[in-house]
């Protein structure tokens, strides 16, 4: 059985059987512009440890771009550990730079993003989740997407077909995209068959026409249960202040959804890791988009809407699932959460899960503030 | 629906039946000590109200209509609940704060204390949620500045059970503070200010609809809009250099704060100071089932 079936069971796995990691990190707050009071800010694209990770213009426009433990920017966890699970057991953070607090920072599975280049155009833009594709029979098979989507490596996918899927691929199976080229790859059961380039082989083509079709539902308890989605600029946008809107796949299934009349709004010249419609007056929230009433989450979005336009710049639609938030007052002190004790208790890290943090800047927070803390995981 | 127990609110929240919601609001008004004062009125996310309507008429309030904490779209027919609230101070001046997180349901704008003649009010509306008035409560709040000069008044009302004509004490205005925003019958001393709510008559647990209002003296300038509201929950931030967090369901036995669908949410505080420049800031987390 996955998990810990007791106090004592959790205190075993990890003293005894050496299932635990403690990892470090440590942030700067985005190197242009202060960010501002009462402003959320993403900081998977800011400097540190890890790394910065890069946003934007990768792959094709409006293709759902996928995060993962691994890539630059995401928080080092362990690694896969099915079929164990893991969990997060404590957390902190603290600063020791002027002008900081107060702060909140919210760790997040981020699952994966929608580069939007295309920031001077209005009305929906359609992204792209789904192609259709041929395999060839071969050891491993090398799969080809219509025109266009250079799908990045990580992505996960499911398989669906008219008739017969290629011998060797499966319906109702995830598999992740190892990127051979524009729009071919490879692909893996696990993204430790990932890692380690293992790969799937065909011993036919199938037949009928085969559709590949972004899956994010293996980082959830069910398919988008608990996924939102911010946006936030990899360029720092121009002038504008449309308001945002979009069209999405909600977790039971249901597509076509859209966010509430009341929309979010862009801020003008909103800089790099600004979560652009986050702030205070009306129109601001954050750090998530609003959701159609009553909807528990994100499957995929199918439609970006700005009904104005920015001037310039490049934005993202970024869908992540949070798991803890930490409040900090206190320049040097650090904020501790103990998660064992929480409710639910100790949130569950899926394999191949990119954790990063969101951050609050409750003041005006110089650039290039550090920000340092740990997370505790433990598994069995 | 709500929760049947521990594991329907866990469930609730794994399966992403959450909204998780931050406000910031900046008072830019000079409150005192002990005085009650309105962050509805103050800037900040969400953005402020200022009880704009007709005079006496009653006025519905909605999360649709008139924003308020961002709580998340309607969910029935399963309820929503508040789950957990941090607060956050960091101004010396701004803590201890008591905070009430409130459900507002209807305002009677622009009552005129310059008149010693009973004020009547139009109900063409009614309560948009808690219909039957049960537990909700008024509070009077300064719209216009008065003269401190310590004028009463009371409030003739319909309860909770239907009944009208209905009397609270007389209460006596605040000679503290004269700032908008202020909840007009708290200040730290004093005969007649019975706290953020007015005091009802003998025996009744909430009002329905408010009838009149009359100043008896009927002397002072000023002006205050009569508010109905259903507490939720309370938070209380001690010091500067640590959050206030309440758990409903660990801290308050599980007591889960209910949010109406379309519920206008905010705060009411009792500060230790003047609240201008400072700035509450925190974050909620709803969970509906």
């Amino acid at each position: 059985m996955s998990g810990f079936s007791s106090l004592d069971d959790l205190i075993n796995e990890m003293t005894v059987n050496g299932k635990f990691l403690r990892a470090d990190w440590n942030k700067l707050t985005h190197a242009t512009g202060v960010q501002a009071a009462g402003t959320w800010y993403a900081l998977p694209h800011a400097t540190g440890n890890p790394a910065a990770m890069t946003l934007g213009a990768v792959g094709t426009n409006l293709a759902f771009h996928p995060a993962y433990e691994g890539m630059a920017g995401s928080i080092y966890h362990g690694g896969p550990v099915a079929p164990d699970t893991k969990h997060l057991i404590n957390a902190s953070a603290f600063s020791a730079a002027a002008t900081t607090m107060p702060a909140i920072f919210m760790l997040v599975d981020m699952i994966g993003w929608y580069p939007v280049t295309t920031t001077t155009t209005t009305g929906n833009q359609a992204l792209i989740n789904s192609k259709t594709f041929t395999a060839t029979a071969a050891t491993p098979t090398v799969l080809t997407l219509a025109a266009t989507w250079d799908a990045q490596t990580g992505t996960p996918l499911r398989f669906t077909t008219t008739t017969t899927l290629p011998a060797g691929l499966s319906l109702n199976t995830t598999y992740y995209w190892s990127r051979t080229g524009p729009g071919t790859g490879n692909v893996a059961t696990s993204y430790a068959n990932l890692a380690a380039g293992t790969f799937v082989a065909c011993s036919d083509t199938g037949t009928g026409t085969h559709t590949a079709t972004v899956y994010i539902g293996d980082r959830q308890p069910t398919h988008g249960a608990g996924v939102q989605a911010f946006l936030t600029p990899s360029v720092a946008l121009g002038a504008g202040t449309p308001n945002i809107q979009l069209t999405y796949t909600d977790a039971s299934g249901n597509t076509g959804n859209t966010t509430p009349t009341t929309l979010p709004i862009s801020n003008a010249t909103a800089p790099i890791g600004q979560i652009e419609y986050s702030g205070t007056g009306a129109g601001k929230c954050g750090p998530f988009v609003p959701l159609a009433a009553g909807d528990a989450g994100i499957r995929q979005v199918d439609q970006f809407n700005y009904n104005v336009t920015h001037t310039s710049g490049t934005t993202n639609v970024v869908l992540a699932r949070p798991l803890l938030t930490l409040p900090m007052t206190t320049i040097g002190v650090a904020a501790e959460r103990d998660l064992v004790n929480q409710l639910p208790s100790m949130p569950r890290v899926y394999d191949g899960a990119c954790l990063v943090w969101l951050m609050y800047a409750g003041a005006a927070t110089p650039v290039a503030s550090a920000f340092y803390g740990h997370l505790d995981l433990a598994w069995g | 629906m709500g929760f049947a127990n521990v594991a329907a609110l866990v469930d609730a929240e794994l399966a992403g039946r959450s909204t998780h919601t931050f406000f910031r609001k900046a008072p830019a008004v000079v409150t005192v000590a002990g005085a009650w004062f309105d962050y509805s009125m103050a800037p900040g996310n969400p953005a402020p109200q200022y009880y704009a309507a007709a005079p006496l008429v009653a006025q519905t309030m909605s999360r649709s209509g008139d924003g308020g904490i961002q709580h998340g779209g309607n969910v029935s027919p399963s309820t929503k609940h508040l789950r957990r609230l941090t607060a956050i101070a960091v101004a010396a001046a701004a803590v201890p704060q008591r905070l009430y997180l409130l459900d507002y349901l209807m305002f009677y704008p622009f009552v005129d204390m310059g008149t010693g003649e009973e004020q009547t009010m139009d109900n063409t509306q009614t309560l948009p949620r808690f219909a039957d008035g049960a537990g909700v409560q008024v509070m009077a709040v300064l719209v216009a500045p008065h003269g401190l000069v310590g004028d009463t008044f009371f409030v003739t009302y319909t309860n909770q059970a239907g009944v009208p004509g209905r009397v609270t004490p007389l209460h006596t205005m605040t000679t503290a503070v004269s700032v908008n925003g202020t909840i007009l019958t708290t200040q730290t001393a004093g005969a007649g200010r019975f706290g953020p709510f007015l005091a009802l008559q003998t025996g009744d647990t909430g009002v329905r609809s408010i009838e009149a209002v009359q100043c008896t003296g009927g002397t002072d300038v000023g002006l205050f809009t009569m508010v109905l509201v259903k507490p939720l929950g309370e938070i209380t931030v001690r010091e500067i250099t640590a959050p206030a967090e309440v758990d409903y369901m660990l801290d308050a036995g599980g007591k889960c704060p209910p949010i109406e669908d379309d519920a206008y949410v905010n705060f009411i505080s009792c500060p230790n100071g003047s609240l201008t420049g400072t700035q509450l800031n925190g974050d909620a987390l709803f969970v509906w089932n």
